[in-house]
């Protein structure tokens, strides 16, 4: 479904993202795991087309230079060079790290935002879904975005994720900060929205535990480059990643 | 897929001498010592000379105006780079610091320079009470009261018909000379920008860009950051009402056009033009735009578009500001690699 191959960032003569290439396949759930300034969230901006937007804003304001080198495949389409809006329509969604709702609107509004690609019919059944998978939220409707609890922030952020009828949904961190508790709920939920609504998901995150259950294919990323690569239990068996990913 | 072109990206190097001479002991060489005093030289020697090399008494005066404006633009990004707060206040400044030096020359006989070392104090005094209300909220407040007391103060002197009416306080002292109040703009242009420069490097300078940052992080620090906040102010509406005491000496006058709102916009532009954030940039931005304007006056009202013209063109093209560019070119050199 989607191919990066080659993907390479310079932050100024930063590395950020070193040769990184990978695949997500359909209806698949890939994992990005790796430490803080690993390059994960750079990965994600560079998938999203996020980083073009950067690059042009600091190129404006002179500040530093964003270099993107590589390509990105996405249903036998090159869209190395698309706009993160174009990318967005045709269904690659980022939820970006942090959240990033709209803490000034309600829960509602920030839905609705979310579903401006989408036709009514869409929204409505959308909408009926993710209450469904978020169950949270529907008793929320009507709460300022701000006012949420960080767990309830992620559901909506997710929630608004998918009001754009994504068809590749990039997670970025999403159990960042939040009890495990609600980490084991959002992994369920992700698991469920790829089995109904069969997309394809990466997921990022620094401790890998949490989340592997639910995840086909990994890559450990480790000082912007790819270390390794492997299905869930070859990764499982390798005793370097068990010790600094798995906490086992 | 897979095609192996070659793949280049242009790499930004700090130059080598900039590397040696950042650190204060590594400054072995002359070379390395006019790398870092040329630039600095150069807008100090160049400033000394202006009045000299200047053709008539009309570009004499004007360079008056560009010290006046400089002073406001330099406190304009003073304000809004390191401390956070967007001033549109120039005017006001201008205006009390104009009023008040020429009340004291005139009825109380005061002489030129002494007025104006009064009024900057006491009108900076004033202004920072005034705004004093304003300065623990975040956003756009200060904007709007510094925008609204000029306009309230003019039309005060216009309808209560005090401090002159609408005819204004005629016949102040001018400066003893040409030449004294040319130098003196100069020097306390040169002064307050290498002042500025050193405060805000120096540890209230780290708390005002702190309040900038955020600032529930600097009161949970436990500062206050009004007090911090109205020093600051003090500091910039200082280096406001000077320019404005100058003024109603230079034309030995002072009206209700002190409130005029040029004071408060031409040193924004300046700033945009000159590169925010620099200091140096917003002189260098009132050295371009307020000649220009002189020039522009042959064109009549069509000198207000030929203007936002250029100023427009210079936010699409050049963002940065161009003493941000320039400070890039200088330091650093460029070129392509493989990757």
């Amino acid at each position: 479904m989607l191919e990066a191959t080659g993907l390479m960032v310079f932050y100024e003569n930063m590395l950020a993202l070193n040769n990184v290439s990978l695949q997500c396949g359909d209806n698949e759930i890939v994992g990005v795991f790796g430490a803080n300034s690993a390059g994960k969230s750079t990965l994600m901006y560079t998938l999203s087309g996020i980083m073009e937007d950067i690059r042009k804003k600091e190129d404006m304001a002179g500040g530093e230079r964003i270099t993107v080198l590589g390509r990105i495949r996405y249903l036998g389409e090159d869209i190395t060079n698309l706009k993160p809006s174009s990318r967005a329509r045709k269904g690659i969604v980022l939820c970006p790290e942090r959240r990033r709702i709209f803490s000034e609107s309600t829960v509602m509004e920030n839905l609705r935002i979310g579903a401006y690609l989408a036709t009514p019919a869409q929204t409505r059944e959308t909408l009926d879904y993710v209450f469904k998978v978020f169950p949270a939220l529907q008793t929320l409707r009507k709460r300022i975005g701000g006012f949420l609890s960080g767990g309830e922030q992620q559901m909506l952020a997710i929630a608004r994720a998918l009001m754009a009828q994504p068809r590749l949904l990039l997670l970025d961190e999403p159990l960042m900060g939040l009890s495990p508790l609600i980490q084991a709920m959002l992994v369920r939920a992700t698991s469920e929205i790829r089995r109904e609504k069969s997309i394809s998901i990466i997921v990022t995150e620094q401790y890998a535990r949490p989340v592997l259950p639910i995840v086909d294919y990994a890559f450990i990323l480790e000082n912007g480059a790819a270390v390794l690569e492997g299905g869930r239990e070859e990764l499982l068996s390798n005793p370097d990643v068990r010790s600094a990913y798995f906490g086992v | 897929m897979g095609t192996e072109q070659e793949q280049r990206r242009k790499e930004r190097l700090d130059r080598g001498i900039k590397v040696r001479s950042d650190g204060l002991y590594a400054l072995m060489s002359w070379r390395e010592l006019s790398y870092l005093t040329v630039p600095r030289m150069v807008l100090i020697v160049g400033f000394l000379i202006l009045p000299l090399i200047m053709p008539s008494m009309y570009w004499e005066r004007v360079i008056s105006i560009v010290c006046i404006y400089a002073l406001l633009a330099i406190s304009f990004d003073f304000m809004a780079h390191f401390l956070g707060l967007v001033s549109l206040g120039g005017a006001f400044f201008i205006g009390v610091g104009g009023y008040i030096s020429a009340v004291l020359n005139h009825s109380l006989g005061l002489p030129p320079l002494v007025s104006i070392a009064v009024s900057t104090i006491v009108g900076a005094l004033i202004c920072t009470l005034v705004l004093l209300p304003c300065l623990p909220l975040r956003g756009v407040y200060f904007a709007i009261v510094t925008l609204m007391y000029p306009l309230f103060l003019a039309r005060l002197i216009e309808a209560l018909n005090i401090l002159g009416g609408t005819d204004g306080i005629m016949g102040l002292d001018s400066f003893p000379g040409r030449w004294i109040e040319q130098y003196f703009m100069i020097l306390m242009v040169l002064g307050f920008l290498f002042g500025m420069r050193r405060l805000v490097n120096t540890d209230l300078g780290l708390v005002l860009r702190a309040v900038k940052d955020n600032d529930q992080a600097v009161r949970a620090s436990g500062m206050s950051i009004t007090f911090y906040k109205a020093i600051a102010v003090f500091i910039a509406s200082a280096m406001g009402c000077l320019g404005g005491a100058c003024l109603v000496h230079i034309y030995m006058w002072a009206g209700i056009s002190l409130f005029a709102l040029d004071f408060s916009i031409l040193p924004i532009a300046a700033t945009v033009i000159g590169g925010s954030g620099t200091l140096v940039g917003p002189l260098l931005g009132c050295l371009i735009l307020v000649p220009i304007s002189e020039l522009l006056r042959a064109f009549g009202t069509l000198r207000i578009v030929f203007y936002s013209l250029i100023l427009v063109g210079f936010i699409v093209l050049r963002s940065e500001g161009l003493m941000v560019y320039g400070q890039r070119k200088y330091h650093q050199f460029e070129r392509w690699v493989r990757v």
